[in-house]
């Protein structure tokens, strides 16, 4: 129940239709999402997912708001797909993550429009988003060089999601020959997961290629941040990448085989896909919320587009004298939704108005 | 036969244009609601042709569409003026159903406040295109200083059309013709009560003056 009305209290859970027409005990309009009372695992990762978004919001508010914020979604969801799909709960961390992974396609569009009202809550994997973001907005600096290893990670972050400058990377680790065939973006995490696994090349480079594959469905940023991730805790031998490293690996392994073929295609389809996918997922989660705000927003649109004539209410009207006598189109009916049926003035109009 | 003569007017107004130069200007009778223009238009109406023009109502916005009468033949001094005469609804900023609660039923009220605010955008379209000359006319007794009037006055000048105020109901108690002759000093204010015919030969004169 993470959304309450402020005005009487009610509680909806996460998604509810019913609020989007209003609270139907009290008709209030405002909801605060409560995470405080996280009690069923749902509560807890819509909570989770919220935090991440608000976050990435926070962070990145400057300019790379979306690109960081799919970034972020997208890098749980792999992470989310990874372990889910290898049925491994490596670490708490991935535990969390998958969770999170679950619920960051909802909360992924409601980080957009939604993102202010959610509450903030730290976690282990927040540090790591917020850091993404700022990567991102470093992203040219970063290209540049792959510099000594604390830049690396944010320089990883930021490269990966643009699968060109992963080639950079392999010059840097280690250049494998299994990277080209996968193509530039999978290559690319494989060459790095390889550094810290040298001892099996394949297997590393399989674990990259089931990353492609989580990303396949996920654009193919998530599938930079990802492997970026996988790459850094391979260098930089983090507490957090470690494990994600390790739990990618041990994936890879599983799930390689049978999806090498695909993760080719599924590497170019996602560094073509890679703005659409995290947008149109957007689009689908926060539509319902955005209906109902969008009736009036549309009819407070509608009159500020037709500024000639203001519908206060029904048989109420403000008109602008100067706009209607300015206006090309000649208003035949109104309509109390806000639409105007107008026509182009003609000279026939004299015999109906004579009778 | 309604249809007969209308076709037949219709018919000598297309030639009218074609073939004489003396078509008949368009003459908008103009102002806020419940001046007394439509007053006005039947009385025009009824001295030159028999016919009238629309009905006449003491509740605001009857008129809600403009109506017109053509061909209106006005003689003054052996001379013949012909006009269009387009009885416009009354211009307001803001139209409110309420105002008209006290006489009809709520849903009536809503509809008459409608159909007054489409009626204002027409008068206000055909303000724009459709008339040559305008007759401003306004209720003497009420205040002339309303951002309506200073805005239509406005939009009428900017167009460069002759205009002519007519400060009508001058048969109330409180009319007062010098407090619009002050608010307008620029155009020329002709005194009249359409509705009991006061001062009506200085009118024709007037507007066979100015729009002949």
């Amino acid at each position: 129940m993470p959304h309450e009305c402020t005005t009487c209290g009610r509680t909806f859970p996460d998604g509810s239709k019913e609020m989007l027409s209003g609270c139907p005990d009290c008709g209030g309009n405002k909801f605060q999402f409560a995470p405080a009372g996280q009690v069923s695992a749902d509560t807890a990762e819509t909570a989770e997912s919220a935090d991440v978004a608000e976050s990435a919001d926070s962070t990145s508010r400057s300019g790379s708001t979306d690109t960081a914020g799919t970034v972020e979604r997208a890098a749980k969801t792999v992470r989310g797909w990874v372990s889910s799909n290898s049925g491994q709960a490596s670490d708490s961390q991935t535990t969390d993550d998958p969770q999170s992974a679950v619920d960051t396609t909802p909360p992924a569009a409601n980080g957009r429009s939604e993102s202010s009202e959610i509450a903030p809550a730290g976690r282990e994997e927040t540090p790591r988003e917020s850091d993404r973001p700022d990567d991102d907005r470093s992203w040219p600096s970063s290209d540049e060089s792959a510099e000594p290893e604390s830049t690396a990670e944010t320089a990883a972050f930021d490269e990966w999601p643009e699968t060109a400058r992963r080639p950079e990377d392999r010059s840097d680790a280690a250049a494998n020959d299994p990277t080209p065939t996968d193509g530039p973006t999978p290559g690319a995490g494989s060459t790095r997961t390889e550094g810290d696994s040298d001892g099996g090349a394949a297997p590393a480079q399989s674990a990259s290629r089931p990353r492609s594959r989580s990303d396949s469905p996920t654009p193919s940023q998530s599938d930079g941040t990802d492997s970026s991730e996988g790459g850094d805790g391979s260098i930089m031998a983090d507490s957090e990448d470690a494990a994600q490293a390790d739990a990618r690996s041990a994936i890879v392994q599983t799930d390689d085989l049978p999806d090498e073929t695909d993760a080719h295609d599924r590497t170019a389809t996602s560094t073509d896909e890679t703005d659409v996918p995290p947008s149109e997922r957007g689009r689908v989660v926060s539509e319902p919320s955005g209906e109902q705000p969008s009736i009036e927003e549309l009819r407070a649109e509608l009159n500020e587009q037709f500024e000639s004539i203001k519908i206060v209410s029904p048989g109420q009207y403000e008109l602008n004298l100067m706009e209607l006598y300015n206006r090309e189109e000649y208003i035949i009916s109104l309509q109390e939704d806000g639409r105007y049926v107008i026509d182009v003035p003609d000279s026939w109009h004299a015999e109906d108005d004579e009778e | 036969m309604g249809l007969y003569s209308q076709l037949k007017d219709s018919i000598s107004r297309v030639t009218d244009r074609l073939f004489s130069e003396q078509e008949p200007k368009r003459i908008g009778i103009y102002g806020p609601p419940n001046a007394g223009k439509t007053t006005l238009a039947n009385r025009i109406a009824r001295d030159w042709t028999g016919d009238a023009v629309g009905a006449e109502s003491h509740i605001p916005h009857e008129t809600r569409r403009a109506r017109r009468k053509e061909n209106v033949e006005i003689e003054r001094n052996g001379n013949s003026v012909t006009i269009d005469i387009v009885d416009t609804p009354g211009v307001t900023t803001k139209v409110d159903y309420e105002e008209f609660t006290d006489e009809m039923e709520k849903d009536d009220a809503i509809r008459r406040s409608r159909e007054a605010t489409e009626g204002v955008a027409e008068a206000m379209h055909w303000l724009r295109e459709d008339v040559d000359g305008v007759i401003y006319v306004l209720d003497s007794a009420e205040d002339p200083i309303t951002q309506v009037n200073t805005m239509l006055i406005g939009i009428i000048e900017s167009r460069d059309l002759p205009v002519l105020i007519f400060a009508n109901k001058i048969d109330l108690d409180d009319a007062s013709v010098k407090r619009i002759e002050d608010a307008f000093p620029q155009h020329k204010t002709i005194p009249l009560s359409a509705k009991e015919g006061d001062n009506m030969d200085e009118v024709y004169d007037n507007i066979a003056e100015y729009f002949g």
